[in-house]
C-alpha cells in the first residue's frame, strides 16, 4: 500500500517535471549505449558493428522513450487534458448546442444549489458557530405517538439540572416579545431571550462591555437587569460606553442594563436582548423554536453517551396523565437540530435526501435533450471515430472522449450556477427576513452564504450531467458506429437514427408541448402587469395583537380589540376601517365542496381562497355586488351565506346561476364537512391579478376580536404616512400590552408577497424557454442528419429530375411525422395536466385557446429548424454527390 | 510464446533486479541488464531497454534508490542500490518464490516430493 502511494508521488513529480525526466532519460540512455559499444569493441567488433549492436540490444528508443515518459507521468490525465481541449473546440464549433444546452443545465444546477443550500443552513448544519458548537446540544421532551416536540416543565429542566453528569452549562431559554421604552422614545415591541445565566457560559462568547447574566440575577427577589446586543447598543445607545448602568423599560418593569454583547452575538436565535429566567416566569419552557433546553456535553462524552443518562434520569410524569398513557421520552439533539420540524433525526436526513434527489432529476429533460443533439453529432463524427478506433482506441476511450466533452459543457454551466448562486441566496435571505415570525432576522446559524460543500454539490451536478448527456450518445454511437463505420469510411452514407432517438424526440416536442400552457398560464398570472383593481397604495393593512404572555386571554382581551376598532372607527370613520381573517390576497387557500346543481349530478371540489370578513368589507374596498348583494345584517347572525367572486363562478360552477347555490369548506380533500353556505352575491376579483377563485364568510360578532392577531385594512386615503402615526397613537394610549403591528401599505405587501411567485415564475418561463430552444436545436439536429444522411439518394434523385418540392417533402415526412407525434402527445399531456392542476387565469388565456397556439408555434419551430437543412438538400450537386458516394 | 514470456517478465524481473543489487551491490543499469542477461541465457528479456522501465517502477516505490556517479573508467552513470525497504520486499518475494517453486516442482515431479 505504502509502495503504491510513493509511486503516485513520484509519477505526480514526474507531470510536474516532465523536462527532467526526459533529460534524465537522454543521459541514461547515452551512458548505456556507450558502454554497451566499448563492451562490442571488446569482443572486437568495429564500431559501426559496436554501435548497431549496442542499439539492437538496448530495443526501440522512440519506444522506450514512450514507455519511459508514459511510466512518469500522469497519462489518463494527459488524455483528460486532450479531451477537454476538443470538447472546447467542438463547443465553439457547434456553438447551438452550447448556448441552448449551456442555458438549460445552468438553469437547472442554479436550482439545484440553491435548494442544497436551503437544505443545508435549514436542515443539514449540526453545529451553532459557537466554540466547539458542535458539542452544544438540545434536550427535549419527545412525544413518539404524535411525534411532537412538547414543552419541557420547570420540574425537569431543574432536575436535569441537578443530575446530569454528561453535560454541563445546563439551561433554558424562552422567547417572550416585550415593549421596549428606552428614554421616553416612542415603544417598540422587542423580542427578549429570558435565558438562564448558564447560557453564556455555554456560548463562550465575553460580553464586550459590562458583564453576562449571573445565576444571581435568577433570584425572584433580584434586581431585573437586561444584556443587549451590539446593534441594540449602536442604535439605541449611539455607542455609549457608559451605557451600563443605564435603565429601559421592558413591558412594565424597569431593568437596568448590566452588559453588551459583541457583534455578531445571537444566541439562543436570533435574539438582541436578554434578561435572566427566572424560576417565577414559567411553568414549563415551550417547545422550539420558542423555548429550548441547552447543554454542552461534558469532555469526553458522546452524544450517545449524554442520551443514555438522560434516559435513565427520564421526565417527570406529567400533572395530568393523558388518556393514552405518557409517550413522552426525553431525547438528546444536536442544538439547531431542535428546531427545525418536529421529525426524527434519521427522517430529516432522509427527507433532504429525497428532496435533493427529485431537484437532480430535474437535469434529466434538458441532458435528454442535449444528449439527442450530441448524439446526431456523434453520428457525423463517425469517420473521426472509426479512424480512432482503427488506430487502437478502444471503446471505452472513446466513450470518455465524448463524455469529457458534454463535462466540458457541463462544467461550463456548474460554474455560471456557482457565480449565479450567491446573488439567488442573498436575495432569498432578504425575503425571508420580512417573514414577521423571525423577528428582521434569521437564526444566527443560517448563513445564505455559498459553501464548499454546496460547491461540491455543483460539481457533482455537472458530471452527473455529463453522464446523462454524454454517456447515453457515446455509448450508442461507438456500439453501432464502430462496425458500420469501418465498413463505411470513405463513403457519405451512414447510420440511421434509431428507435430510441426517435421516441425521445417526439418525447422532447411532447413535454415542450404539455409543460408550455400551463407554465404561460402560471408565468402569466403573476408576471402581467394588470394591477389588484384597486388602488392598494390607499390601503393600510395593520395587525392587532395582545401579547397573551402578558395577560391571559381572556375576555378583556376581547373588550381590547373592540374598543381599538371603536376608536378607529370613530376617528376614521367606519366606513373607512374593516377587519378580515385574510387581507384581500393573501386569504387562506381552503378546500371547497359545491352542492350538486341537479339531485346525483357531479360535486365539484377544489381549492379556493376563503376569507372571514366584516359586514365593512366590501365599502372600504370598493366592492359593490355584480349579481345578488353584499353583505348586510342578516348575514352576521344565524344565517349561514356566503359571497364568491367571479373567478369562483367560473372555476367552481361554470357557465350555471351561482346565486342560491350551496358551498361548504372540506377540511381535507377526502373528508366531509362543515355546514353548508348559500351564496348570496357575486362580487368582481379584488385583487383582480388572480388565480384563485374567492369566497367570503360573514365573520360572526362574537369571533370580531376573539383570535389574537387579526388584520385590519383601513382606507387612508391619499396620506397612509399620517393615518399610520395616528394609529401607533391611538394603541400607545390603549394598553402597553396591545400590540398594533407591521402597519404597512397593502401596494407595499402585495409587492413583497408577489416577489416569490415572481422568481418561481421566471425560473418556470426561462426553463421552459430553454427547453424549447433545445427541442428547436434537437430538430435541427435531427434534420441535419437526415439530409447528410440522404445525401447521395437526393443526388441520384436530382439528376434524375426529381421536382424540389416531391423531394423535400418526401425527406422531411419522417421528421415532420415525428413533430406530429409529439404534437399529439403533448396536447394530450397538456390537457391531463390542465384537468388535474386546475390552472387558470382570470383576463389571461385559456387553455382550449393556448393549445392551438402552442402547438402552432412548437410546429414553427419544427419547419423553421427544418429550413436551413432544407436549403442544403436542394442545393446537393448530383455530381458531387454521387462522386462522394 | 511472447505472452508467456512477458507473463513470466512480469513477475520475475522485479525479483531478479533487487537480487542483483543485493548480490552485487550498486550498479549502473547497463550492469544490470548484464547481469540478468548473463544469468537468463537471453530467454527472459527481449532487450535491455525492459530493465530501463522496471527500475523506474522500483525507484517510484522507493524498493531501490537512484544516484548519479562515477564508474570503473571514470564515466558519469546512475547508480542503482537497493533500500531498506527493497530488502524487505526482497525477502519476501524470494521466499513466495521458492515456497510457489516448490509447489510447482511436486506439481510436476511427484515422485521426487514423495
Amino acid at each position: 500500500m505504502l509502495a503504491f502511494f510513493h509511486t503516485i508521488a513520484a509519477r505526480i513529480r514526474g507531470f510536474l517535471r516532465p523536462g527532467d525526466i526526459e533529460s534524465d532519460f537522454d543521459q541514461e540512455m547515452a551512458v548505456h549505449l556507450e558502454m554497451a559499444e566499448e563492451d562490442g569493441l571488446r569482443r572486437g567488433l568495429t564500431v559501426e558493428e559496436a554501435r548497431r549492436a549496442a542499439r539492437v540490444q538496448l530495443g526501440g528508443v522512440t519506444q522506450l522513450r514512450e514507455s519511459w515518459r508514459a511510466a512518469w507521468g500522469l497519462p489518463w490525465l494527459d488524455g483528460f487534458a486532450l479531451d477537454a481541449k476538443l470538447g472546447l473546440r467542438m463547443l465553439r464549433r457547434s456553438w447551438g448546442l452550447t448556448l441552448a444546452g449551456g442555458l438549460a443545465m445552468t438553469i437547472v444546477i442554479t436550482i439545484a444549489a440553491v435548494v442544497f443550500v436551503f437544505l443545508d443552513q435549514f436542515m443539514g448544519r449540526t453545529a451553532p458557530p459557537l466554540d466547539q458548537g458542535e458539542r452544544v446540544v438540545a434536550l427535549q421532551s419527545w412525544d413518539a405517538e404524535a411525534h411532537r416536540r412538547r414543552d419541557v416543565s420547570r420540574g425537569d429542566l431543574e432536575r436535569w439540572g441537578a443530575t446530569l453528569q454528561t453535560v454541563e452549562d445546563l439551561g433554558g431559554f424562552q422567547t417572550i416579545e416585550r415593549r421596549l421604552i428606552v428614554d421616553g422614545r416612542p415603544a417598540e415591541w422587542v423580542r427578549v431571550a429570558e435565558i438562564s445565566a448558564s447560557g453564556f457560559r455555554l456560548a463562550r462568547v465575553r460580553p464586550l462591555l459590562g458583564r453576562w447574566i449571573a445565576e444571581a440575577d435568577e433570584h425572584v427577589a433580584a434586581a431585573p437587569v437586561v444584556v443587549i446586543g451590539y446593534d441594540v447598543w449602536q442604535s439605541r445607545f449611539a455607542s455609549d460606553r457608559a451605557v451600563i448602568g443605564h435603565t429601559v423599560r421592558l413591558g412594565e418593569i424597569i431593568h437596568t442594563v448590566v452588559g453588551v454583547m459583541p457583534e455578531g452575538f445571537a444566541f439562543p436565535v436570533n435574539h438582541r436582548y436578554w434578561i435572566p429566567l427566572r424560576s417565577d416566569s414559567f411553568g414549563s419552557l415551550k417547545a422550539a423554536p420558542e423555548g429550548v433546553v441547552f447543554a454542552r456535553l461534558a469532555p469526553g462524552v458522546s452524544l450517545d453517551g449524554a442520551q443514555a443518562e438522560l434516559t435513565t434520569v427520564g421526565l417527570l410524569p406529567p400533572a395530568t396523565a393523558p388518556p393514552r398513557g405518557d409517550a413522552r421520552r426525553p431525547r438528546i439533539v444536536p442544538y439547531t437540530f431542535a428546531f427545525t420540524d418536529d421529525v426524527e433525526r434519521g427522517e430529516l436526513a432522509w427527507r433532504q435526501r429525497i428532496i435533493l434527489f427529485l431537484v437532480s432529476l430535474l437535469l434529466v429533460p434538458p441532458c435528454l435533450n442535449i444528449a439527442i443533439l450530441i448524439y446526431a453529432r456523434t453520428v457525423t463524427r463517425q469517420e473521426e471515430f472509426a479512424a480512432r478506433f482503427a488506430l487502437g482506441a478502444s471503446r471505452g476511450r472513446i466513450v470518455v472522449q465524448l463524455c469529457v466533452e458534454v463535462l466540458v459543457l457541463s462544467s461550463a454551466a456548474g460554474a455560471t450556477a456557482l457565480v449565479l448562486t450567491r446573488p439567488i441566496l442573498t436575495q432569498i435571505g432578504e425575503i425571508i427576513r420580512r417573514f414577521p415570525e423571525l423577528g428582521g432576522s434569521l437564526p444566527f446559524w443560517v448563513d445564505f452564504d455559498f459553501s464548499w460543500r454546496a460547491a461540491v454539490f455543483v460539481a457533482g451536478l455537472s458530471v452527473l450531467a455529463a453522464l446523462i448527456a454524454g454517456l447515453l450518445p457515446a455509448l450508442q454511437a461507438t456500439g453501432r458506429v464502430m462496425p458500420t463505420a469501418l465498413r463505411s469510411l470513405g463513403s457519405r452514407t451512414g447510420i440511421p437514427l434509431g428507435a430510441t432517438w426517435t421516441a425521445l424526440i417526439v418525447a422532447q416536442v411532447g413535454l415542450a408541448l404539455a409543460a408550455l400552457p400551463s407554465t404561460m398560464e402560471l408565468a402569466w398570472g403573476n408576471l402581467r402587469p394588470a394591477g389588484p383593481g384597486f388602488p392598494a397604495r390607499e390601503f393600510l393593512t395593520v395587525r392587532l395583537s395582545v401579547n397573551p404572555q402578558s395577560v391571559p386571554f381572556d375576555s378583556r382581551v376581547r373588550n381590547l380589540q373592540a374598543e381599538v376598532i371603536r376608536r378607529i372607527d370613530a376617528e376614521f370613520g367606519a366606513s373607512a376601517v374593516t377587519f378580515a381573517a385574510g387581507l384581500p390576497g393573501a386569504e387562506p387557500l381552503t378546500f371547497v365542496e359545491m352542492e350538486e346543481g341537479v339531485p346525483g349530478g357531479p360535486r365539484v371540489r377544489r381549492y379556493v381562497r376563503a376569507n372571514q370578513v366584516d359586514r365593512a368589507f366590501f365599502e372600504v374596498f370598493d366592492v359593490s355586488a355584480l349579481a345578488g348583494r353584499t353583505f348586510d345584517g342578516r348575514d352576521f347572525g344565524a344565517a349561514a351565506t356566503a359571497i364568491v367572486d367571479q373567478t369562483f363562478v367560473r372555476q367552481v360552477i361554470g357557465d350555471g346561476n351561482a346565486i342560491g347555490r350551496r358551498v361548504r369548506p372540506v377540511s381535507a380533500p377526502r373528508s366531509d364537512a362543515a355546514p353548508w353556505y348559500e351564496i348570496v352575491g357575486i362580487v368582481p376579483d379584488r385583487p383582480a391579478n388572480t388565480s384563485q377563485g374567492r369566497m367570503y364568510v360573514p365573520a360572526q360578532p362574537s369571533a370580531r376580536g376573539a383570535a389574537s392577531p387579526i388584520q385590519l385594512a383601513l382606507h387612508a386615503g391619499p396620506d397612509p404616512a399620517a393615518m399610520a402615526r395616528r394609529l401607533q397613537e391611538i394603541g400607545t394610549n390603549l394598553d402597553p400590552t396591545l400590540r398594533l403591528e407591521t402597519v404597512r401599505r397593502l401596494d407595499e405587501v402585495y409587492g413583497e408577497t408577489q416577489m416569490s411567485s415572481n422568481l418561481t415564475s421566471y425560473a418556470l418561463a426561462i426553463v421552459t424557454l430553454s427547453v424549447l430552444v433545445l427541442s428547436a436545436a434537437g430538430l435541427y439536429a435531427l434534420m441535419s442528419f437526415t439530409v447528410a444522411r440522404r445525401r447521395r439518394e437526393i443526388g441520384i434523385r436530382m439528376a434524375l429530375g426529381a421536382r424540389q418540392g416531391r423531394l423535400l417533402a418526401s425527406i422531411f415526412a419522417r421528421a415532420l411525422w415525428q413533430i406530429a407525434a409529439g404534437v399529439v402527445v403533448g396536447v394530450t399531456a397538456a390537457l391531463v395536466l390542465h384537468l388535474r392542476l386546475n390552472i387558470e387565469v382570470e383576463g389571461g388565456w385559456h387553455i382550449p385557446g393556448i393549445l392551438p397556439a402552442a402547438a402552432i408555434f412548437i410546429m414553427a419551430i419544427g419547419l423553421l429548424s427544418a429550413a436551413g437543412p432544407a436549403r442544403r438538400a436542394v442545393r446537393v450537386d448530383p455530381t458531387e454527390a454521387l462522386r462522394d458516394g | 510464446m511472447v505472452d508467456s514470456e512477458s507473463f513470466i517478465l512480469q513477475g520475475t524481473l522485479d525479483l531478479m533486479v533487487l537480487k542483483t543489487l543485493e548480490h552485487l551491490g550498486p550498479l549502473h543499469g547497463y550492469g544490470i541488464a548484464l547481469r540478468i542477461e548473463q544469468l537468463g541465457e537471453r530467454a527472459l528479456i527481449v532487450n535491455q531497454g525492459t530493465v530501463y522501465l522496471c527500475l523506474v517502477r522500483l525507484v517510484q516505490k522507493k524498493w531501490i534508490r537512484a544516484e548519479w556517479g562515477l564508474s570503473d573508467n571514470n564515466r558519469k552513470a546512475k547508480f542503482y542500490s537497493l533500500t531498506k525497504a527493497g530488502r524487505k520486499q526482497l525477502q519476501a518475494e524470494t521466499e513466495n518464490w521458492e515456497r510457489v517453486a516448490g509447489v510447482m516442482g511436486r506439481v510436476l515431479h511427484p515422485q521426487t516430493g514423495s
